[in-house]
Formats: structure tokens, C-alpha cells, sequence
């Protein structure tokens, strides 16, 4: 390197690493506040010059995806996958929100219906079993470099963190930019792009934009909810501070400081337990019947009093012998958010749209936990349950398209806790898997969108079996929606069988579902390994992919835990059931060509793409599992 | 006092006429076994005493066992002890307390009759959701009817049963005792019974509907290495009426003679359907077993009588690796040319690497000129 390009990249690193507060007031604009006025008097040592610093550049995306937690990164994942420019807007340090090392939230999806798991799959299954590879020792700040490799790694996507986009420029309806503050560049970036996704939470951006929401509880008769209220009122759920702990093989003193609120669990409900308080304590938990986004930082200084006064209780109080020897090890200082604004869409998903499972023609996404709504008031009410749990599914709900994009601002969708639903339907979806398909859905109809030139709601009144198809292909799950894809070449086949079967059938790989549900096997299973499926055509056909969806046991958890829990329901590893290594063979003239070999595969959705080739047969060859003793496929498709 | 006698007594009566020669008491014999069973509850491996009841003719007809029913919620245990039965095969039949002992449930209300009969439904059924619990599950549930969740931030524990499927208030009592009833001793009444029996015993359970039995058969053949024709006879005909025994039963005949493997092969391909045939010629071209060529031409010409695509396929493919070139089987594979196309094209890549004399070769480039867009 020469020496002035050494200098020069060192001062402005130096002058990077700074960063100005992101304070608006009512009399200030975007103008009074970035760093690049011509008063600047920035004199430059090594060149010399008086100049002014550039702050302001201007970018031009397909697609701007505003958050970079679960439901983020899916929809921003999907969307470059399927062809879009795209770029992340992440106001933190470290993707994952919610499941990121600064909250530790476990990301929970459809965990438990009548005793298993109804796993999500797609792009937030692919996160999670990358996980499983690269972060075996559970740790949650290396899951959060383990989200930064998923992301950065796609080739048409671009991370920008630290970065919040706090101001909407409209152009009629629309969105024309988004106005994105870099803490640490001190820059204000001008992110212009034909279609925004807020799957920020609280929807800063979607708010300055002027999309129509609304937050608090709906009362009973609006849409004749069973859990809602009699009347509706603001009440918005809390948020809740972490901790964990650690044994530290001898006793440990505790004493709290200065700002700990004394906890003595006097008149609480026996609902209010400690199983697991080494881990952190859920209910922990502040809200706000008024404005949640404008009380945020007096709540955080209340949670973490209430947090210190909680494990003073349990350290102190003597009813809990066995944390003698617990200390904490790590503590939240960023409450992790349950609610805020809800956008209104198209369609407001509602309690009932979930219990009864009402069919949407435009079901994009599924969720199953729990009508968990935390009792009102937090903490600060401890003679209530922390949540009612109101219902329980017995399966698996759909969630609509309708109800992702905005009403009112026509380039504007939404995926994640904001999006177009009652308070009731939120204490259900909130969840962070059931977030991300919403992402995936939304991220998919961003590229559609840009394919076709054409708003959301478009997509949505005029392509949406494309739109699912594209989600099925890319192995989201819709549920009572099977995959019927007119380009998948293999429901065109004469034949399809397999060497042996020891479960289900080799023609069950045709049928669209890629799941065993509703009573029904949709699997091939093997008797044994190695074995072989094999597709045949009565005339040549010209190939270049061939995909498969293998078994990853949907029916058991693989998120990770702080207790690290390993049984039938959860697992702390890769699935044993998923394929490791096999190959792809087509039948040319009569002879069998290698297309592919995969020998340390890693993802339930299975890709093999190849120079175009015409064959009248296709061999998949599988030889090794994690570890169970057959193959499983759930699907096989192959494209020209 | 609840109205345990009458329940125990309706529990009782179904086995009592179920159990053969239980009348000739005095023909009975028991053996206890010490035995090491893992309980998922309890955190190592239990020592305990497997009694194994056999009939007048050493044949196992019951096993028992002595466990405990712990009911041990929110600090308060009691522990009664439970009789467990199976029958030879580890399928769990009934349990009984030890005179006087009531079983109950939290906050020490009593089982009702009506529980009894549920706890006996529970066990009963080997795929019971407590299969999938977590015994964490039930420690932590506050009110048994499992209304509590697991919420989104920590490790709180969730547990939901319907009541079909518990006795509600006494969901650690049916977890415990389902385990006993259904799980590691299951495997060790199978192993046991299998030693017990006499050969002759053997072949019954080879023939038995219940397919449990073959596996107890075939696993002891194996230990006690008898593979002999008459043995070898009646697998054969267990595996013509019932193909989903093929592939445990082809571990065994693996390890028979030459001529056995041969001949039960030859049985299987010519008397079998798909399935039959199908194994037979996966373990015909993998096995290490020496084959004739005559043996194999037989084989072939029987091609015209296979049904699938996937039969004459792996037929195909075996004459490939083991039997190349050979006339007889190049004269029964043309006989395919003018069957279903996606056969007949399977026979003609086949033949096209075969030698062929003149008339063969130009029957073939006949085929081909006609199929030539489609092969």
C-alpha cells in the first residue's frame, strides 16, 4: 500500500468511528442535523484541505427491507433469491431482533400442537439448521455472526446496520424513499426503491409514511372475539428483559443495586412461576395503555429494577436453595418487544380466522402457537396470570396475503408483529417463526412485483397462485394448499418408483404436499440405504434442476434453547432424519450420466442445477443420512 | 374407601378367560429374572426382577413385574406399589395394587372407578401421547389441566393432553407407569420369551398371524445360528403370504447354505408377487453367494410374467452384472420389444449392449428406427 492511500483510508476510518445522536426535534429537519453543512471546518492533516464530508449518499434498490430480524431477513433472503436488488435496513448492531444476543428470545414457531412440533420450513428452517452446523455449542452472540454469514453470503443483497430508516418520502401514495440514519457513518442515506417491506416491529417508516394503524385492544364486538375485551381500550402487551445464569460450583452472593425494584411475590397468581428462572424469567414484563414506543425507555429502567428485584428474591428470599450457587452471567439491557403499531391491510386477521381455521384463497403463511395474551399491566400485576393462554390449537391456522401489504400506501407491505391483525390474532403470531414465513411471502411478492412492474395488491388480486407456488417450490409450507406447479416437470412423468419403501410411497412425491399432516403420509420412505427413486418419461425431456424436499422432522423443534433440551419435542442437534449424501443421475441413450453429488447436504430443500440436458430417466441415488436408518423424500421436481 | 374391589375385579375378568390352561394352576411354572430397565423418570438404569410365568409346556404365557406408581406433585409423594403383566410378546394386558393401596391424585383426592378403567386405557395404548412427554412437563404444570403454555422468551414448560388421554390430576402417575408398561422391559420380555421356547415353539411362532412372534423367531434362529431346511421351509412360507417380513427375514437367509439361499430364492421369484420378487433380485445382485448362470437364465424367463416396469428393470440390471451375453436371456428379453413402451425401451438398452447375432441385430434396429424420437 502506498503511503498516502494508507493515510487516507485511516482518517476516514477515524472519522467513521464517531457518531452524532439521533435526536429530532420538532424545529429541526433531516437537514439541520447531518454532518455535511458547507460551515463544516474540517481540516484534513494529511491532505492538507479544508473540505466538506459527504453524508449523504443516495442508493437505488429493487426491494428496501426495514428490520433484520427474523421476519427481515426472510423476506429480504426471498426476495434477492428470486431476483430482486435488495437491502437491509437494521437499526442494531447484530441481525436476529428478538433471537438476536442482545435480547435472547427463543425463536419459537408452531412448537407444540397435540404433543409435536409443525415445524415452519423454507428460509427460516435454513437459518435455524445453519445454526445447528456452525453454532453446536448454543452460543447466542456467535448466532448472531451464524445470521450475518446466512445473509451477507446472497449475492443480490446488501446489510446496512446501525441503520434506521426514520422518514418516509412520499410521491402521492407511494413511498419514494426512505431517509436512513447510520449511527456509526454518521450518514443519511436516501434509500430509493420501487417497493418498501416494514418488518421493523414498531413500523417507524410505515407510520411516517402515513399508513393507516392502530394499536391497543379491540373490543369483543368489532370483530366478535371471545378473548377480546368488552370495550376496546390501549393496552398494548409488554416487553420483557432477559437474564441467564450460571453455576459456579460454590455459593454466590447477590446483593441488587441501586435502581432494583423490590420483587416479594406477595398476592400472585400461582400461575406466575419460576420453572426455568435460571434462563431468564418471561414474565418480566412491562407494557403501556398509551403510547409503548414513546414510554420505552422508562420501561427499560423499570424492567431492568424489576429484574434485579426478581433475582434478589430468588437469591435472597430463601425459597430457592437451589440457585446457591447461581450468578448471573449475562443481562439484558434491550427489552424484547411483543407490541406496538398494527398496519392495517386489506384484511384484519382476527380471533376467529384462527380458531375456526378459516380457508383464505390467499393463505401465504401458517402459525399454531398459542392465544397467549399477557395480562394487562406486566409486572405491575401480579395477581393476574402473566398470560391467560387463552386457546390452544389442535392444528395449524392460515395466514392471508391481504393482510400483509398496506391499505392505504400502495408500494408498502408489512411481516412480523406489525402487521394487519387484531390484538387477539397477534397474541398468536407474534411469534418469530410464524413472522418469518410472513417474510418469505412478502419477500417473494416483492420480486414478483418487480418482475411484473406492479403494487402488491396486485399480486395479490391477479398472480397470487404464483406467488404460493413460488413459496411451495421454495419449501414454505401452506397448509390445505398443495403445490401444482404447470413448469415441474416430474408430474409430467410416466412412472415414478423406488428401490425399496419401507413407508408411504414413491408416487406421494408427486402429490403437492410436502409434509405428513391432517392424518395423511405425503412421504416415501426407504427400506434401508442406499437407495434410489427413480422418475421415467415416456419421451425425452430437457432438464437443468432437479429439487427435492428430504425430511428434516418438522414434527420436532430445532430452535436453539438455553437449556439446551433434547427429547422427542426438541432437538439440540441436526436432525438425524435429514439426507447427508446422495447424487443425481439422468438416463441418456440408454445410459446413466452423473448431474450432481452432494455429500454433506445441509438443507431440506435439496438443489441440483445443470448444464440442460434432455433424458428420458432421472436416478436419485441416497446414501447416507445424519443418522437415521432410512431415506424420507417429501418431494421431487424437476425443471427445464 | 373407593370402590377399588369391583374395579380390580372388572380389570381382572377379560384375562381370565383370555389366558390358556390358567386353570391348571399346579401345571405353572415361574422363573424371575434380575433385570436392568431405563426409565426415562429416573435418572439411572433400575435394578429390579422380571417373573416370567410358563405354562405345563415351558411355553412363556406371562410376564410380571413389581413397579411403583409415583404420584409426586408440588412437594407431596406417595408411592404405591403397582403389579404390571404383558404377555409373551411385551404387550402390556392389566396391572394390580397390592391389597389395601388406593391410587391417588393431587391434592390426595382418590382415583374414581371410572379412573382406574382410564388408567388401564392409557397403558394399554403403545403410542400414547406420554410417549412424547417430557417428565419436566408435568413437574412444572401448575393445574394439571395443562392451561399453562410455553411463552415465547424462556424455557417454561408446556403440557398438553386431552382428557381422553390422561386421568386428570394424575399425570405423573400415568407417565410412570405407562414407562413401565411400555418401554425398555418391552424388548427384554421379547428376548426372553425367544430363549425360553423350544424349537418346535419356534416354528409356531414363525407361522403365527402375529407378526411379533416371527420377529422373536427369527432373532433367536439367529443366536442360536439353526438354519436349517425346516426352518428355512416354513419362512418361506410365511414370506409368501405376508412380503413385509422380506427384508428381516433376507438377513437371516443370508447366512444359510449355498444351495438353501438358492433354492429360497428360486421359491420366493417364481411362487412370490412384485414385492417377492423384487427383494429377491436386490439380494441376488448384491449378495456374495456364488450363482450358476443356468440358474439365472431360468430366472429370465420368467420376464415375460413380471408386471412392473421396476421388476424386469432390476432384472435386467442383474443379468447385466452377472449373467452378460447369455442367449437365453437375450431370446427372452426380445419377447419385451412388443410390450409397454416404457418396458420395451428398458429391453432394448439392454439388449443394445448384448452380442447379437444378424437377425437380432436387425429386429432391434427395427425397434429403434421406429422409437427413434423416443428413446
Amino acid at each position: 500500500m502506498k503511503r498516502r492511500e494508507f493515510f487516507k483510508k485511516g482518517t476516514t476510518a477515524a472519522i467513521a468511528a464517531g457518531s452524532v445522536p439521533m435526536i429530532f426535534t420538532s424545529c429541526a429537519s433531516t437537514n439541520n442535523i447531518v454532518y455535511d453543512k458547507p460551515k463544516d471546518k474540517w481540516y484534513h492533516l494529511g491532505t492538507g484541505k479544508t473540505g466538506t464530508p459527504n453524508r449523504k449518499p443516495v442508493k437505488n434498490y429493487d426491494v428496501a427491507v426495514i428490520g433484520g430480524g427474523a421476519a427481515g431477513i426472510c423476506a429480504a433472503v426471498a426476495a434477492a433469491r428470486n431476483g430482486s436488488k435488495i437491502v437491509i435496513i437494521q437499526d442494531r448492531p447484530v441481525l436476529g431482533g428478538n433471537a438476536s444476543s442482545e435480547i435472547r428470545v427463543h425463536l419459537n414457531g408452531v412448537n407444540n400442537i397435540k404433543g409435536k412440533a409443525e415445524r415452519e420450513t423454507g428460509i427460516i428452517e435454513e437459518i435455524l439448521l445453519h445454526n445447528r452446523f456452525e453454532n453446536e455449542q448454543e452460543s447466542f452472540p456467535v448466532f448472531d455472526h451464524v445470521m450475518y454469514d446466512f445473509v451477507v453470503r446472497e449475492p443480490n443483497l446488501t446489510l446496512m446496520l446501525n441503520t434506521q430508516a426514520v422518514e418516509a418520502v412520499m410521491e402521492g401514495n407511494k413511498i419514494k424513499s426512505a431517509l436512513c440514519w447510520q449511527a456509526t457513518t454518521e450518514k443519511m442515506f436516501t434509500i430509493n426503491a420501487p417497493i418498501f417491506i416494514d418488518c421493523s416491529g414498531d413500523g417507524l417508516l410505515a407510520a411516517t409514511a402515513g399508513a393507516e394503524y392502530r394499536t391497543g385492544r379491540e373490543g369483543k364486538a368489532e370483530f366478535n372475539e371471545t378473548f377480546a375485551p368488552d370495550e376496546p381500550d390501549g393496552w398494548q402487551m409488554g416487553a420483557t428483559l432477559l437474564m441467564s445464569s450460571k453455576d459456579m460450583g460454590k455459593p454466590m452472593t447477590y446483593s441488587p443495586p441501586s435502581y432494583a425494584i423490590k420483587y416479594t411475590h406477595e398476592g400472585a397468581s400461582k400461575r406466575r412461576k419460576f420453572a426455568g428462572f435460571q434462563d431468564g424469567i418471561w414474565w418480566i414484563e412491562v407494557g403501556s395503555d398509551d403510547d409503548i414506543i414513546a414510554d420505552a425507555e422508562e420501561n427499560r429502567h423499570k424492567l431492568m429494577g424489576y429484574l434485579h428485584g426478581v433475582w434478589d428474591y430468588i437469591k435472597n428470599s430463601g425459597k430457592f436453595p437451589e440457585a446457591k450457587n447461581l450468578a448471573l452471567d449475562w443481562v439484558g439491557s434491550i427489552p424484547g418487544r411483543r407490541e406496538s403499531r398494527r398496519f392495517i391491510g386489506d384484511y384484519i386477521v382476527s380471533e376467529r380466522d384462527m380458531t375456526e381455521h378459516k380457508h383464505f384463497e390467499d393463505a401465504v403463511a401458517f402459525g399454531g402457537w398459542s392465544l397467549d395474551e399477557h395480562n394487562p399491566g406486566g409486572i405491575e400485576n401480579i395477581s393476574e396470570p402473566p398470560s391467560y393462554f387463552h386457546y390452544h390449537f389442535k392444528e395449524v391456522y392460515q395466514f392471508p396475503f391481504r393482510s400483509l401489504y398496506s391499505k392505504n400506501v400502495s408500494n408498502l407491505m408489512f411481516a412480523g408483529r406489525n402487521v394487519s391483525q387484531t390484538h387477539i390474532a397477534l397474541s398468536s403470531s407474534r411469534i418469530m417463526a410464524t413472522c418469518a414465513l410472513q417474510g418469505q411471502a412478502v419477500g417473494t411478492a416483492a420480486a414478483i412485483c418487480n418482475k411484473r412492474n406492479m403494487l402488491p395488491r396486485e399480486v395479490g388480486q391477479k398472480h397470487i397462485k404464483e406467488l404460493q407456488e413460488q413459496l411451495l417450490r421454495d419449501d414454505v409450507f401452506i397448509p390445505k394448499r398443495p403445490a401444482n406447479d404447470p413448469l415441474d416437470l416430474a408430474r409430467k412423468s410416466s412412472l415414478i418408483f423406488a428401490s425399496t419403501s419401507s413407508s408411504g410411497d414413491a408416487k406421494n412425491l408427486l402429490n403437492g404436499m410436502s409434509r405428513d399432516i391432517d392424518g395423511k403420509i405425503n412421504h416415501w420412505q426407504s427400506d434401508g440405504l442406499s437407495a434410489n427413486v427413480q422418475i421415467e418419461w415416456e419421451a425425452p425431456v430437457s432438464l437443468s434442476k432437479v429439487e427435492l424436499k428430504c425430511d428434516s422432522n418438522v414434527k420436532r423443534n430445532i430452535m436453539m434453547r438455553k437449556d439446551s433440551r433434547n427429547d422427542e419435542l426438541f432437538n439440540n442437534g441436526v436432525p438425524e432424519e435429514m439426507l447427508k449424501a446422495l447424487s443425481i443421475q439422468g438416463r441418456v441413450n440408454g445410459s446413466w450420466v452423473d448431474l450432481g453429488k452432494i455429500e454433506q447436504n445441509r438443507t431440506r430443500l435439496i438443489k441440483f442445477n445443470f448444464n440442460p440436458l434432455k433424458v428420458t430417466a432421472v436416478k436419485v441415488n441416497m446414501t447416507e443420512t445424519y443418522g437415521a436408518e432410512n431415506a424420507k423424500l417429501f418431494e421431487i421436481r424437476c425443471y427445464t | 374407601m373407593i370402590n377399588f374391589i369391583k374395579t380390580y375385579l372388572w380389570l381382572l375378568i377379560p384375562f381370565l378367560w383370555m389366558s390358556p390352561n390358567k386353570t391348571d394352576q399346579n401345571a405353572f411354572k415361574t422363573i424371575k429374572h434380575n433385570v436392568v430397565v431405563n426409565h426415562p423418570g429416573e435418572e439411572k438404569p433400575v435394578n429390579t426382577i422380571l417373573s416370567e410365568i410358563q405354562n405345563a409346556n415351558g411355553l412363556p404365557i406371562e410376564y410380571t413385574m413389581d413397579v411403583y406408581s409415583v404420584i409426586c406433585l408440588e412437594e407431596v409423594c406417595k408411592v404405591i406399589p403397582v403389579k404390571l403383566f404383558w404377555d409373551n410378546t411385551g404387550k402390556y394386558q392389566k396391572y394390580e395394587l397390592a391389597k389395601g393401596e388406593t391410587l391417588e391424585k393431587y391434592e390426595a383426592d382418590l382415583f374414581e372407578p371410572e379412573d382406574y378403567i382410564k388408567l388401564q386405557n392409557i397403558l394399554a395404548d403403545n403410542d400414547s401421547p406420554f410417549k412424547e412427554v417430557y417428565i419436566d412437563e408435568i413437574l412444572t404444570v401448575p393445574d394439571e389441566h395443562g392451561n399453562e403454555d410455553v411463552d415465547a422468551i424462556s424455557g417454561a414448560t408446556a403440557l398438553e393432553l386431552d382428557e381422553k388421554d390422561t386421568v386428570p390430576g394424575a399425570a405423573l402417575t400415568c407417565y410412570t407407569l405407562w414407562h413401565w408398561a411400555n418401554g425398555d422391559v418391552v424388548s427384554q420380555i421379547k428376548s426372553q420369551t425367544g430363549k425360553s421356547v423350544t424349537e418346535t415353539q419356534l416354528k409356531n411362532f414363525i407361522l403365527d398371524s402375529d407378526n411379533t412372534y416371527f420377529h422373536i423367531a427369527i432373532n433367536e434362529l439367529e443366536v442360536r445360528k439353526l438354519y436349517s431346511k425346516p426352518f428355512i421351509d416354513v419362512i418361506i412360507r410365511k414370506l409368501l403370504e405376508d412380503a413385509s417380513l422380506l427384508r428381516p427375514a433376507y438377513k437371516y437367509l443370508n447366512h444359510t447354505s449355498n444351495e438353501d439361499y438358492l433354492n429360497a430364492s428360486k421359491t420366493l421369484f417364481f411362487q412370490g408377487q412384485k414385492e417377492q420378487k423384487l427383494v429377491v433380485l436386490q439380494s441376488l445382485r448384491q449378495t456374495q453367494q456364488n450363482i450358476p448362470q443356468l440358474y439365472l437364465d431360468n430366472l429370465s424367463s420368467e420376464v415375460t410374467n413380471l408386471n412392473s416396469y421396476q421388476e424386469v428393470s432390476l432384472l435386467l440390471e442383474l443379468m447385466q452384472d452377472k449373467n452378460p451375453n447369455s442367449p437365453k436371456v437375450i431370446e427372452n428379453t426380445f419377447l419385451l420389444l412388443d410390450v409397454k413402451f416404457l418396458v420395451a425401451r428398458r429391453a432394448f438398452w439392454f439388449l443394445k449392449n448384448q452380442k447379437l447375432n444378424d437377425s437380432q441385430q436387425k429386429q432391434l434396429n427395427s425397434f429403434q428406427e421406429k422409437h427413434k424420437n423416443k428413446l
